[in-house]
């Protein structure tokens, strides 16, 4: 057999979805390693940690049932986010730093599919946190009969903050020319995006700080929660909380997916 | 782009430029191997074959210059892909997958079906003689990490494999082993091989011609006896006689040889300095033997590969060991 000048013996691999072969490599490396359930596992604590005190003051009334619920959603999107995030981050200049990523870009994959496989194997992690946080959302949001709406929230409000945080972490990772700058600088954006939604202060300066929560998805994200669990607004006057996360998830991804024509080494010399 | 004939060389690099910002890694660079061939491109440490490679390999983008791989020009960089293996020198292995699973995704990402992918990555395993290893790749040797990343840059059967350092930590034996089985590859499957490496006597031994690249040029290119040709570097022979012989080999050695000159230290040694190329070693012999006067040792200096490379680029000899 000749594989001289000869078409080689693989077939071209131009326009085949070869993001699946990624996104299948990707997710069993994280939840077969120690990387996935490690980061679950922090979050599982945290969580039941949070709703047992969450539960715990509902129960002496020190909140509101549906407050508590509250609590716990917000804490569900916000820590889930994190942990996507977190492997998302890592996903790009982890390879790099562990010198497995020239080997993948000698590959004829389209440099785009990498980073589309890797945003979905990083989704995978949020899809695990959402899978932990729904029977505790469901339990405790069934004593002030907000179940629907718990789970509501949970799954599209959280959906989008996570996907747009996740894309962000993608970004950030196939810049990053180190690990450690990659993680630091998404979780560092995390928290400043997720700050004004603890800052009672911005939340009462009235319309700038209104349109300030609206503008950022995290706060956006965490206001509607509270509006539809706590103060029991309709769904439909909360359109104006989704438009960050949609625009955000959607133009983060964008820019990630743009970012992978330049996916460089890090270390070219 | 498709492959245009057979008469192509399977790599071809003309006035290939890499830039880092200032920073120029490679000069204007050409080079060309055909298939079957294995080429030896070396240099010292910041000499720029790196970037050559990751050039050739679509990882860095071209300054200048043009390169066609097995037919297909750079600018078409998931033909080029299809068409190369590459093992880097500093390649990473994921130490949770096994050695199969680790093979069967980089031929899925050639294109392979989950099945056949299992099969190319057995047929791979067994080549290198990783076959009955179901370990996870962390509790690999050294040695056995260098023999899978070259079973994973062949899994895809390249025209053109770019191999960095491929022998770096493995046993004289392992050494051997891997060059052999490059040698094969490139005999019995035409494939096209450019092999860098420190280790100059493997590159003299297993490349059919050789590149040296010094401060981001070729500065010596064509087979081993072309460039220690081109490094203008003289070869010596220590050569030692029966006494009663001394006389006679002086008289035909200095009607043959530039210099000459006996050795204090050993009654009977004598060293010459020999015209450039292999064949003159064998002159020498032949004239001797000739005469009746035999040698009690022949021992070559100098002309190997290592000087003309030390030569060419100005460096001590640590820098190629």
């Amino acid at each position: 057999m000749s594989a001289g000048l000869a078409a080689p013996a693989v077939r071209r691999t131009q326009g085949r979805p070869n993001w699946r072969v990624i996104t299948r490599r990707e997710t069993a490396d994280l939840w077969i390693s120690s990387k996935g359930l490690s980061v679950l596992f922090g979050f599982s604590v945290a969580l039941a940690a949070l709703s047992y005190l969450a539960a715990g003051n509902a129960a002496i009334n020190l909140l509101d049932a549906r407050e508590s619920v509250a609590v716990v959603v917000k804490t569900s999107i916000g820590l889930g986010t994190l942990a996507a995030l977190v492997v998302s981050a890592d996903a790009i200049s982890g390879e790099r730093e562990r010198g497995t990523l020239e080997a993948l870009l000698v590959t004829p994959v389209v440099r785009r599919h990498v980073v589309i496989g890797k945003l979905l194997a990083a989704t995978t992690m949020w899809v695990a946190s959402l899978l932990v946080a729904l029977p505790i959302v469901l339990v405790m949001a069934d004593g002030p009969g907000v179940v629907a709406d718990a789970v509501a929230v949970l799954f599209v409000t959280g959906g989008l903050v996570a996907a747009a945080l996740t894309a962000l972490g993608l970004a950030v990772s196939s810049i990053a020319m180190s690990n450690r700058v990659s993680l630091a600088a998404s979780v560092t954006i995390l928290l400043v995006l997720a700050a004004p939604s603890q800052l009672p202060a911005v939340k009462a300066s009235g319309a700038l700080g209104a349109l300030l929560i609206k503008a950022n998805p995290v706060s956006a994200g965490l206001a509607m929660a509270e509006n539809i669990l706590v103060k029991q607004q309709a769904w439909s006057d909360q359109w104006p909380y989704l438009i960050s996360p949609v625009v955000a998830a959607v133009a983060l991804t964008a820019v990630a997916i743009a970012l992978s024509g330049r996916l460089a080494l890090g270390d070219s010399r | 782009m498709v492959p245009t004939g057979v008469s192509d060389p399977a790599l071809e690099a003309r006035d290939l430029t890499v830039r880092y910002g200032k920073f120029t890694a490679a000069d204007s660079v050409s080079v060309t191997a055909n298939s079957g061939e294995i080429l030896g491109l070396l240099g010292p440490n910041g000499a720029g074959k790196t970037s050559v490679i990751r050039a050739l390999t679509t990882i860095v983008p071209v300054s200048a210059g043009t390169a066609r791989i097995n037919g297909h020009d750079l600018s078409d960089p998931t033909a080029v892909r299809a068409s190369i293996g590459v093992l880097p020198e500093s390649n990473g292995y994921p130490g949770a997958q096994t050695a199969r699973s680790y093979l069967r995704f980089y031929g899925e990402l050639f294109g392979l079906s989950p099945r056949e992918a299992g099969i190319r990555a057995d047929r791979q395993l067994g080549e290198v003689g990783l076959g009955d290893n179901h370990n996870r790749i962390s509790t690999f040797s050294r040695g056995m990490r260098q023999r899978l990343g070259l079973a994973r840059a062949l899994i895809n059967d390249p025209a053109v494999l770019f191999l960095d350092e491929p022998t770096l930590g493995l046993d004289p034996a392992g050494q051997d082993e891997l060059l052999a089985q490059l040698a094969h590859n490139a005999i019995e499957n035409g494939t096209c091989i450019v092999l860098c490496s420190h280790l100059l006597d493997e590159v003299e031994r297993v490349c059919d011609r050789v590149a040296i690249m010094h401060n981001a040029r070729i500065v010596a290119d064509g087979n081993v006896d072309e460039v220690i040709t081109t490094s203008g570097v003289a070869a010596s022979c220590k050569l030692r006689f029966a006494l009663g012989d001394v006389v006679a080999a002086e008289t035909v050695l200095r009607a043959s040889v530039a210099s000459l000159r006996f050795d204090e230290t050993r009654p009977g040694g004598i060293e010459i300095e020999l015209a450039t190329g292999n064949g003159a070693r064998t002159d020498i012999l032949r004239l001797l033997l000739d005469k009746g006067i035999e040698p009690r040792s022949f021992d070559l200096q100098g002309a190997r590969l290592s000087d003309a490379f030390r030569a060419l680029t100005g460096t001590g000899r640590e820098s190629t060991q």
